[in-house]
This record gives C-alpha cells, structure tokens and sequence, in this order.
C-alpha cells in the first residue's frame, strides 16, 4: 500500500513537473510569438506534424538551417567588399530564397530583413546590403538558438511524457 | 536674325542635356536613380520652357525695336530725300527764274542803248550830210542860217520818232548849239539854241581840229565852257507832234540848260557812252555822244549827243519784281545805282547839282543790305564776267536770293543784282517741308509708341502665359507628385491586401481547425464560433475597403470574358436564400427570357455588385420577398402587355423569333456596336430609404439612417462599391420610387453581349406538352411570377398558397375526374373560386394532361406529426401527377428520407427559379415520353436536389453541350478556368459566411462517389458551383438522367480531399519544398517535387512522352522518369497539377509554364498549372496567367487557399 502510495506520489510529482514543462513550453512558444520571432506559419507547420511524420518540424527547421547556412555563406561571398562587382541579381535571388524560406517556417524577423535586404539589393546599395547581411546572420542565429532551445524542450517534455505513460 | 541665334544657343544646350542625360542614365539601371533622373529632367525641361518663354520675350521685344528704328529710319529717308529733290528742283526754277527776270531789265537797258546809239549814229549821219551838202559856206552867213535850219528840221525829224528819247544836242565846233529836250515829267517839248556868235565853221572847225589834235583837253574844255558860258541860250516850247514853234523863246541861263554832249565828250573821235544826271529828272540819264566829221573827215564840225532817261528800265524792273515782291537794281561798274525796282531817289538831292547814288546808300534798306552784302562777300573788285549767285541770305529778318549779273557795255558795265525773298520761292515750300517732317516725326513718334503699347500689350500676355505656365508646370508638379502618392497608396494597398488578408485568412483557418476540434467545452466553441464570425466580417470589410480603394485608385481593371449572366445570378440567389430563409424573406429571381445568356464583363464584379445589394435589402428587410429583376432594355417588362404578347408569338415560331429578336437587337445595339443595356431592379420590401437621402446613400460611409447601425451594423461601404463598380461599367445606379414599403434600386449595366446573343430558349419541349403545372408555394411573389411566367410560356398553372388550398385543387382536379359528385359536402365546405372552376374546366379540355405539383415542404405541418398524414394523403394522387418537393435548406433529414422512402426522387431546393423549373419539367416531360415508350419499365428515376441544384445552375452547359456547338462549352470552359482566382477571391466573403451559415445542409449537399466516375466533392464545390459542375456537364446527357446518387449525410473531414491527386511540385528552396510536400500529403495527394524549371518541364515532357506509349502498350503504370531533385522521388504515371514556384534557378516557373504549354499544343492536354509566388502583386499574377498558368497561390502557403485552389482545378480533370 504504501509503496503504491509512494508511486502515486512519484508519478503526481512527475506529473507535475510535466505540467510544469509544458506550461514552460507553452510560454516559451508564445514568448517566441510575441518577439515576433516566429508567426503562424509555424504554427501552420505544426500543424501539419502529426503521427505520420512526427518530426516533420524539426525537419523542415533543420533544412531551412542548412539552406540558410548555404545561402547566407554564398551571400557574404557574393558580398565581399574587394569584389569589383558585385552581382546583384544573384544576390536578390539568393535573398529571394532566404525569405522564401524563412517565411515558409515563419521566421518573420529574419523575413522581414530579407525584404530590406531586396531594397536595398533594388538600389544596388552595397553598404545597405552589407548591413543587412549582418543583420540577417544575427537575426539567423538567434531564431536558430531559440528554435534549437524549444526543439529541446519539447524532446524534453516528450521524454518526460514518455516516462510517464511508461 | 536674334531668333536663329537664341534657337541656335537653346538647341546647342538642348543637345547637351540630353547627352548629359543619356550618359547619366544609361549606367545607373536602379529605378530609384532612374526616377530622380526623370525629376531632374522634369525639372530641366520647366526651366527650358521657361527660358524659352524668355527668349521669346526678348526676341519680341528686339523685331519690335527693330521695326520702330526701320519706320524712323524711313521716314527721316523720305523726308530728306523729298525735301532734297524739291529744293533742287526748286532750287534751280528759282534761278532760271531769277535770271529771266534780270535778263528782261538788261535786255530792256540794252535795247535803250542801242536805240539811243542808232540814233546817235543817224543824227550824225544826217549831220554829216547837211554840213556836207551846205560844204564850204562857212562863210557865208545866211548859207549858214540855212543850214543850221536844214539841221535843226532833221534833227527834230529824228527827235520826234523817237519818244523815249531824253534830248538831241548838236553842238557845233563854232558853239553853237542846237538842241530838242523833251521833259518827260510835265511833257513839254522844248527847242535850245544859242545865240548865233561865230558863223566861220570851218575855222573854228580847223582849230579845233589841232585842238583836238594838239591841244590839252582840259583847254578845250575851257574853251567850250567859255563858249557856253559867253553864249546867249534860249529855249522855245514846241508843240510836240508837229515841231511847230508854240511859245516864245525865253532865254535860259546856259546851266540850266540840259546837258549838252561837248567835244570834251569825245576825246579820241569815237563814240562814248555815260550816265548823267540833269536837275530836271530825278533819274540818271544814258547819254551818248558822237563827232561829225567833215567831209574830209579830217576835223570834228560838231558833236551830236543823244540822252536817253533810265527812268523806263526802273519803271520795267518795278513791274517784273512786282509779282515776286522782290528788289531789283542796275549800278555802273563803280557801284552808282543806275535804276531799281523801288521808287527811291536815285539821285542825292543835298548837293547841286545832283550827283548818284551809290548803291550801299540806298535808301531802300533791302538793296542796301544787298549791296553791302554782295561789297562785302567779293570786295570792291567786283570781278568782271562773274556771276554771283547767292541763296538763302538773311537780310534783315528775312531770307533772301541774290543774284548778279555783268553786263559788260563798252564804257559803260553795268551790274545787275536781284533780290528775291526766299520765302516767295521757297516759302511754301519750305512750310511744307516742315510740316511734313513734323508729320513724318509724328508718325514715326506714334509707331514707336504704339509699337511699344504693343510689346507692352504683348509681353503682358507673354508674362501671363509664362505665369500660367509656371503654375501649369507647379500644378503639373504637384499632380505628379499626387500621383505618385496615389502610386504609394495603391502599392501600399496591394501590399496590405497581401499582408492583411493572409493573417485573416489564417486566422479564420486556424479558426475553423480549432472548431472542427472535438475536445472543446461548449462555452469555448461558442467564443470560437464568435471570433470566426468576427474574423469574417472582419475579413469582409477588409475586403470592400480594398475593393473600394483599388477602384477609386483607378487600379481596377475589369475583365472581359464572357460569362453566363443568369447563372451567375441565380447561383447568388441560391446563396442568399438560405440567408432570407433564416429572415422569413422571400428571395426571387425575375429575369425576363430576353436576357442575353452569354454577356462579356467581369463576372466577379458583377455578382458582387448584386451580392452587396442583396445582402443590403435582407439586412433591411425583416419580412416579405427581395425580387431581383433583370430585363434588356426594355423599361417596363413586367407589364409591358405588348412584350409578353410578342415574347408568345416568338415561341410560336421560333425561326421567326430569331430573326425578329435578331433585327430588335441590331436596332438596339446598332448605336453601340454590341453593347447591350441590361436593367435590374433590387425590389425589398423592407424599411426605405428616405427619398432626400436617395442618392447620399451611394457615397462612402453613408448610410440612409445612423440608428440602424447599431441594429443592423455595416459600414455603409456596400453600396459605394456598387455604385462604383456600376460606374465603372458604363451603367448608372439609383433609388426609385416605389409603391408600397421597401426600397427600388434599379441600375443598368452596359454589357458586351457575346456574338450570338439570339439564345434559344429549351421551352419549346415544355410548352404545347399538356402539362399542367400546380404550384402549391408558400412564397406569394415567387409563385406568381413563377406561374405567369409559365402562362406565358404555354404551361397551364393553378396556384395553392397553403395546404387547404391544395387538398381542395387536388379535389376538384381529380375527384371531379373520376366520380363527379362524391365530394359534395367537401364543396360546401370549401365553395371553389369562379376562376378556379373556369380553370378546372379548361383542363378537362386537355387531351393527356400531365399534372405536375410542385409541394412547398412548408406547406405541411411540419410542427407536429400530422406531415406524415399529409403526405400520406398526397401519396394517393402519386399515380396520377407528378410529384415535385420543394425543399428549404433546413429541412430536416427525417423528412427527407421519408420522402425517399416514398419514392419522390424529384426533390429541389428552394428558391424555385426558372432555370430549376425549366430544368425539372424537361425531367418530367422525357420521363413521360419514356413511359410512353416503355410502358412497363420500373426504374425509377431519380433526382436528387443537389442533382438539380448542380443542373439548374448549371443548364446553360446543358443546352450547350449538347451536339449544336460543343466548341462554344469549351470556350466558355476556358474562361472559367482563367477567372477562377479572381472569384475565389472575391467571394471569399460570402461563401465563407453562406457555408458558415449554412454548414450543416453543405456538408449533407456534398456529392458522393458516383459509379461511374469516383470523385470526391468538398466544400469547395460550392465556392465554385460552376467549375465543380464543369466536371459532370462532360458527361453524357444521357447518363445523367440515370445517374443514381445515393447516400445521405456524409463525413466531411474522414476523407482527405486531395486523394489519389498526382501533383508535380516545383520549387527550389528546400524549407518550402517539403512544406508544400507535406501539406499535399496531408490533404491525400502524391507528390514529385523538382528542384526546378527545367526538371519539372523534363517531367512533365517524358510523361507525355509515357501517355503516347501507355496509349499504345496498354502499360499500365511505369514509374516516371526521375528528375534531379534532392529530396523526393515518387513513380506515377502522370501528374493532375502543377505546383510552380515562379523564381527558380536554371529556369523560372514562367519559362517553364511557356514551355509546357508549347509542348501542349496540339495533344489536347492541359495540365493545370498553379503559380507559387512569393510577390502578392496583381502584375504578377496577371503575368502568371499571361503565360498560360491556371492560378497563383502566394507564399507562405496557406493550406485551405491551396487546398480549394487545387481541387477547383482538378474537378474536371478528375471525371
């Protein structure tokens, strides 16, 4: 009885702190929102996640890492200031995909740099485009660690989950 | 000359600006540069507009003084040379007339000398010969008497026949004297002679001879004086005609004697000339002497002198100047005056004797100042055989011509001088000259100053030009600049359409997911429920603001493509029905048959601006019907008698019909080419509008009365959308008067109507068929107009508006039919209508009626259970008519299946219109032909309501389809599928709203799996009831008749939608490769996704490829050829859909479209192709259907937007 009891207890607890983790989830997704880190799109993506393909997000998000990655390093090249010059039209459709992209997982921050980023690429201001190449890498690499930190979580959470139900 | 040169300058600038520009612009490609470029060359081409109104103004100005100098120039030329010319001609007439005038007196002085020297010469002739003739009797004293008789008889003959002579003297050498004087003052002739001293002649003749010879002459002259001073002269009057002696000699003293010509006169022998004076004229005297020789001619006996007055030249000179007022005088070479043309003296009368004057002691002071004058211009040397000429010499005041002239007499020159004033000659003249330069100066003076009233007019104007061009050119400015700014707001407005809508949109997806989840409590789903109603108005409002500010920004651009105008219409009816149902509203559908069925326009806009005005009326209106009429042209069809009559007439003769509707509308349009004026008239019966507030009711944010806001809400933006909208396609909306309560909006649309406009009517089987139809309705309108409209169609119509009405119809019909008499007491109860008796009797007149009863489901008693009895007691008459339900939308199932357990298959949702009707009667008229045909066959025919829902809005293709002119569907086709996204956009609103609204009986209204052709409809088969139906009108006609959809309710959402969909995805970017790809399989579809153009048309191409092999091969399946792409690899044996990113490396998704659809040309394929564009632009998405695509879908993708859009382009690829 009383070891039940302990494993009632036990479980309760770990219910709690499951509770817990989740409400921290939830939190943290909103937070993200709010910042306007991400938008619906996201939502729209997990959404679409389901027992078929389960880590459909974490997918998508990975590849939008890499094509990110790819495409921000092949930008600071085409970018590089000792270049005679500079081909802009490659540098639009190179943003052009970023934003594609970007909006398709809804980082709506690095989207919207992205449209700057095509002005600029418009008027063929290189210090403009240099600038929000900075601003694109920063904006990459923290929407990468907060999604990287809400991937934890959730595997988190879903580990957690799982020792329950187990 | 200034004008070429500032053209010259201002071309020569001209051209470097543009080379400027050229090599500024050509580098630069930005748009940016390139619009500030444009600026400044906007801003070049004002400041060389307004150089160039300067230069003009300066080049004005320039011919303006050019031409003043020019006239002054002239008329100074002309002045001077007219003046030049005329005082020389003048000039030299004055001088020939001076010197005729002085030639007059010289000649006139001459003649005297010469006359006066003749005379001198005979008398000395005559002397000559007396003395000679009387020779040597010197001696003797009487011979010498007797001679100085003979002398003195001839020498008065010589005196007397010369009048002007002064005196005649012989002087003889012994001193006698002889002489005759006549004095010319008081005209006395008078004979001297001296006394007789010495007769010896010729003694004193010989010493006087030496004397002459030897002696001095002042001895002689002594002598002679002494001679006359010794001598006693005597002087006898005579009478001066005859010579008669009249008086007695007086003796004279000899100084007072005249004056005698001595031998002193003639020193050397020869004639001698000199003027003299004597104390009895006061004119100096021309005196010639002359010797007479003696016969020997060797000594001098006498000496003859001849005096001559002057006075006649003075008297001559008086005369000639006269006239010209001038002055005239003769003087000796020495300067004595000798005669003028005054009556000055001419002799000094202060010395005796009296001497001459000179001519510079005139007492005229005109010819003293002459005389001095011409003294001191040539000194006292007057210079002989010189001329002087003088003009314009100021005398006194005045100006004078002095002329002079050398007479050059032996011993005696003369001078002559006239003087003329110069104002005599010259006068006029010199006025005139003067006058008219003054004249001249003063036209010159007036040009110029009218000239410059004229520049000053001119350059006024120039100036008020050039300022109106400067404003023109700020205003232009400014319009530019407004411009522009509308540019920003539209393209503000385009980006938010995109940036606005797409949050909605999800936020209503979103919505819908959250509501279709089970796991909410019923306190959250209401919320849910509220918000999503929210978001839809929200959604809507967005949308008619947009709407509003694309068409006020003139972005609006109407389609043009033809349409089917009264399906639209009717499918809008369908919607708002259900809506009115909901407000016990009747919604009815008037359009009259002439209506053009095909009319080319923009068929979203239309049926938007029927849907706002629609949607206004049932939101005003709480009870009673909202008809939409629609008529062409016509002002009245409703009661136009005439119209209907010949609306019959053309039934009769359809042939005749055609011609004559042919030649109605050739009249109507001749005007337009093919313009067609449709009317429509939005008739409710709801609240009104006040008649002051009929027209403020169309502006923005207007509406009739604010209190209704609260009650009705609303922004009061539907009605201005209409009226722009109707605007914009030449009609005109307004309110009009009407009787009774509610409101009358009629407007007009100026339509295209498509080339065969003559459409034919399928009444002609239902007509002359011996049916008759009863309309048991609720509906008062819509089963009026509908049972007139089948009147007239020559369908016999009987009408029950409530269920009594029906049993006793039902009654007489048939119970009269079969036993007449039974139903006696049903009679009293219910005495039927006098009409409705004629009625029954002219259907008895019927040969083989087919009775047709349409059943308003409202008509039974739906409340309780007494329908079931109802319809039992319908079901008895189900042998004899034909049974139609007339259902409402929220009928409920239990009824529905009743009815199907009954075997009623001819079931149709309400609103009953015509094309429902028409569509239903054929069903009944075919299937009556077909019992006639096979008596016995069982099969029952069924329809459902959704069948005839599909049909009825869908029987313009039924006619259309079927073998008279298949290439028109296809056309028709292709224009839906072209103007898909647009009305998936613009009816977003509504249908949202209408399924929301109506979600239950949708979802029932969803097609099922067919036998023939499995295919699964959605709910978006009712936001596109066309495309959805399209699919099933490429069915046979035949088989749709037999087509047999069973079933009930069914699951919505266990089904995916998109199933057994092959869709070809390409896109480059990875993130959104696998998104879309996802999202497809989600929705049940198969994807292949290729990383770009060229992949995809390789795809596509070896597909095709594959289709011409499995046609051949019977090949079944055969995976597809792999494309290069990275991610997903999938075999089917070809694609439904193509999903196309339109920016993609190698080729883009227009490069690609263009090639698959080049690659189309001919096989009859058409592969949908749906654009994927991250730019939310209209350009874009008319380039994207420029190219061939079939829809355009924006980034990020939505899910619901895909999945409709997809589906509405696969239905009828799918069948």
């Amino acid at each position: 009885m009383r070891e039940k009891e302990k494993e009632r207890k036990e479980e309760i607890s770990k219910m709690d702190v499951v509770t817990q983790m989740q409400r921290q989830l939830i939190q943290y997704t909103s937070s993200l929102f709010q910042e306007g880190f991400l938008d619906d799109q996201f939502n729209q993506l997990q959404q679409l996640q389901d027992e078929s393909n389960p880590e459909f997000v974490v997918e998508i998000v990975t590849l939008f890492f890499e094509d990110a990655e790819r495409l921000l390093n092949e930008l600071s090249k085409s970018l590089q200031v000792e270049q005679e010059s500079i081909d802009f039209r490659k540098v639009d459709a190179q943003v052009h995909q970023l934003k594609g992209s970007s909006s398709s997982i809804g980082a709506q921050r690095v989207q919207r740099v992205c449209i700057a980023f095509r002005n600029f690429c418009e008027q063929q201001n290189v210090e403009g485009c240099l600038k929000s190449l900075q601003e694109i890498k920063q904006e990459y690499s923290l929407v990468k660690t907060k999604l990287e930190t809400l991937f934890k979580m959730e595997k988190q959470l879903f580990a957690a989950r799982g020792s329950i139900s187990r | 000359m200034a004008t070429t040169k500032f053209r010259h300058v201002f071309g020569g600038l001209w051209g470097f600006a543009t080379s400027c520009k050229k090599n500024s612009s050509t580098p630069i490609g930005s748009r940016i540069l390139q619009r500030d470029v444009e600026k400044e060359e906007f801003q070049y081409a004002s400041i060389l507009c307004l150089s160039k109104y300067y230069s003009v103004f300066v080049v004005r100005l320039a011919i303006m003084v050019m031409l003043a100098i020019l006239i002054g120039l002239l008329t100074i030329l002309t002045w001077h040379f007219t003046k030049i010319y005329t005082t020389k001609s003048l000039n030299s007439l004055a001088y020939d007339l001076r010197y005729e005038l002085l030639q007059r007196p010289i000649l006139r002085m001459w003649n005297i000398l010469n006359s006066t020297s003749e005379i001198t010469m005979a008398q000395v002739k005559l002397s000559q010969y007396v003395i000679r003739s009387h020779g040597n009797l010197t001696t003797q004293e009487n011979q010498v008497e007797q001679m100085y008789e003979a002398m003195r008889a001839v020498t008065w003959a010589l005196f007397a026949s010369r009048k002007a002579l002064n005196s005649i003297t012989v002087k003889y050498n012994n001193g006698f004297v002889q002489a005759f004087h006549r004095d010319l003052k008081d005209n006395n002739t008078f004979y001297i002679y001296s006394d007789l001293a010495n007769y010896s002649i010729g003694a004193s003749a010989s010493s006087y001879n030496s004397d002459i010879n030897y002696s001095s002459l002042s001895s002689q002259e002594s002598w002679n004086d002494h001679d006359n001073k010794s001598a006693v002269w005597y002087r006898q009057p005579l009478d001066p005609v005859t010579g008669e002696k009249i008086g007695k000699a007086m003796q004279i003293a000899p100084e007072d004697s005249i004056h005698i010509a001595g031998l002193s006169q003639v020193p050397d022998g020869v004639a001698s000339w000199r003027v003299v004076v004597s104390k009895f004229t006061d004119s100096p005297l021309l005196s010639a002497a002359l010797p007479v020789w003696d016969a020997s001619n060797k000594s001098i006996v006498a000496v003859v002198g001849v005096t001559t007055a002057l006075y006649s030249v003075g008297q001559l000179m008086k005369e000639l100047v006269e006239l010209h007022s001038g002055h005239m005088y003769l003087t000796s070479l020495e300067g004595y005056l000798l005669a003028t043309s005054t009556d000055v003296p001419l002799l000094t009368n202060s010395t005796k004797p009296p001497k001459l004057k000179m001519a510079v002691d005139c007492e005229n002071e005109v010819i003293r100042l002459g005389a001095e004058y011409l003294k001191k211009s040539s000194g006292n040397k007057f210079p002989p055989s010189h001329e002087v000429h003088v003009a314009n010499v100021r005398l006194g005041h005045d100006r004078y011509y002095i002329d002079s002239f050398f007479l050059n007499l032996k011993r005696l020159p003369m001078v002559g001088v006239i003087i003329i004033p110069r104002k005599h000659i010259l006068g006029q003249e010199d006025k005139r000259a003067f006058k008219t330069l003054v004249i001249l100066i003063s036209a010159s003076m007036c040009i110029i100053v009218i000239g410059w009233v004229c520049i000053l007019i001119l350059t006024n104007g120039v100036s008020k030009e050039m300022k109106l061009r400067a404003e023109l050119i700020s205003q232009l400015e400014a319009r530019r600049k407004a411009e522009a700014s509308s540019n920003y707001k539209s393209q503000f407005l385009a980006n938010m359409s995109h940036e606005l809508r797409t949050p909605m949109a999800a936020i209503i997806g979103l919505l819908d997911i959250l509501m279709s989840d089970d796991c909410l409590t019923n306190e959250q789903c209401a919320t849910v429920t509220q918000i999503r109603k929210c978001s839809t108005a929200l959604l809507r409002l967005l949308n008619n603001i947009l709407d509003l500010s694309k068409v006020e920004s003139g972005k609006l651009v109407l389609e043009d493509a033809e349409f089917d105008l009264g399906r639209e219409l009717e499918g809008l009816v369908d919607m708002f029905s259900v809506q009115c149902m909901n407000h016990s509203v009747e919604t009815v559908l008037d359009l009259s048959d002439d209506m053009p069925k095909l009319v080319r326009g923009d068929s979203a806009r239309v049926v938007q601006i029927f849907a706002n005005l629609i949607n206004n009326s049932i939101k005003f209106t709480p009870s009673g019907h909202i008809i939409l009429r629609g008529w062409f042209e016509n002002p009245n069809p409703c009661s136009d008698n005439a119209n209907h009559l010949m609306e019959e007439k053309n039934l009769q003769c359809a042939q005749k019909t055609r011609t004559r509707q042919h030649e109605n509308h050739a009249k109507r349009t001749s005007k337009r080419d093919n313009k067609a004026i449709l009317w429509f008239e939005v008739d409710d019966t709801g609240c009104g509008i006040d008649p002051s507030k009929w027209d403020s009711v169309f502006e923005s944010f207007e509406q009739a009365d604010p209190s209704t806001t609260r009650l009705h809400g609303g922004t009061g933006l539907g009605l201005c959308i209409v009226r722009s909208l109707v605007n914009k396609m030449g009609g005109e909306i307004k309110v009009v008067k009407k009787e009774g309560p509610g409101t009358l909006m009629r407007l007009y649309l100026r339509l295209d109507t498509a080339g065969d406009a003559t459409e034919q009517h399928c009444l002609v089987d239902i007509a002359n068929n011996g049916l008759v139809v009863l309309l048991a309705l609720h509906g008062n309108m819509g089963r009026s107009i509908t049972s007139k409209w089948l009147q007239k169609n020559g369908v016999f119509t009987m009408e029950a508006s409530e269920w009594n009405g029906l049993t006793q119809i039902l009654r007489e019909l048939f119970h009269t039919r079969n036993s007449a008499g039974i139903n006696n007491d049903f009679d009293l109860h219910y005495p039927i209508h006098e009409s409705l008796k004629s009625k029954l009797l002219s259907i008895q007149e019927i040969k083989n009626p087919v009775f047709v009863i349409a059943v308003d489901i409202g008509l039974l008693d739906l409340s309780t259970d007494i329908w079931k009895e109802q319809l039992n007691f319908l079901h008895r008459y189900v042998g004899r008519a034909k049974f139609i339900w007339v259902l409402n939308h929220d009928t409920s199932n239990t009824i529905k299946m009743e009815l199907r357990r009954k075997g009623y298959m001819m079931t149709v949702n309400k609103p009953l219109y015509k094309a429902k009707i028409v569509h239903i009667l054929e069903e009944v008229v075919k299937e009556r032909n077909h019992e006639m045909q096979k008596k016995n066959m069982d099969e029952l025919h069924e329809s459902d309501y959704t069948h005839c829902d599909a049909a009825s809005s869908d029987d313009s293709d039924i006619s259309e389809s079927g073998p008279c002119n298949p290439v028109k569907s296809e056309k028709v086709e292709q224009f839906h599928r072209l103007s898909l996204y647009r009305i998936n956009n613009c009816l977003i609103g509504l249908t949202d709203e209408h399924s929301e609204a109506n979600n239950t009986p949708k979802k029932e209204e969803l097609c099922q799996n067919n036998q023939n052709s499995p295919k699964s409809l959605s709910l978006e088969q009712d936001y596109f009831p066309r495309e959805a139906h399209q699919g099933e009108d490429s069915e046979s006609r035949g088989k749709e008749e037999h087509r047999i959809i069973g079933g009930s309710a069914r699951p919505v959402n266990g089904k995916k939608s998109l199933e057994g969909l092959r869709i070809l995805l390409a896109e480059d970017t990875p993130v959104i490769q696998r998104v879309a790809t996802i999202m497809l399989e989600k929705m049940g579809a198969s994807v292949v996704a290729v990383g770009d153009g060229q992949a995809a048309v390789d795809a596509l191409n070896g597909l095709l490829g594959v289709e011409d092999f499995r046609r051949d091969s019977n090949l079944n399946e055969r995976n597809t050829r792999s494309s290069s792409s990275q991610t997903e690899i999938l075999s089917f044996p070809s694609y439904d859909l193509v999903l196309m990113d339109c920016q993609m490396p190698k080729m883009d998704g227009y490069e690609a479209t263009k090639a698959i659809r080049k690659s189309e040309v001919g096989s009859g394929v058409h592969i949908p192709i749906v654009a994927l564009t991250a730019h939310a632009m209209s350009c874009d998405e008319a380039k994207c259907l420029e190219v061939g695509m079939d829809a355009y879908l924006t980034k990020p993708i939505d899910f619901k937007l895909m999945e409709s859009t997809i589906l509405s382009l696969t239905r009828r690829t799918i069948s």
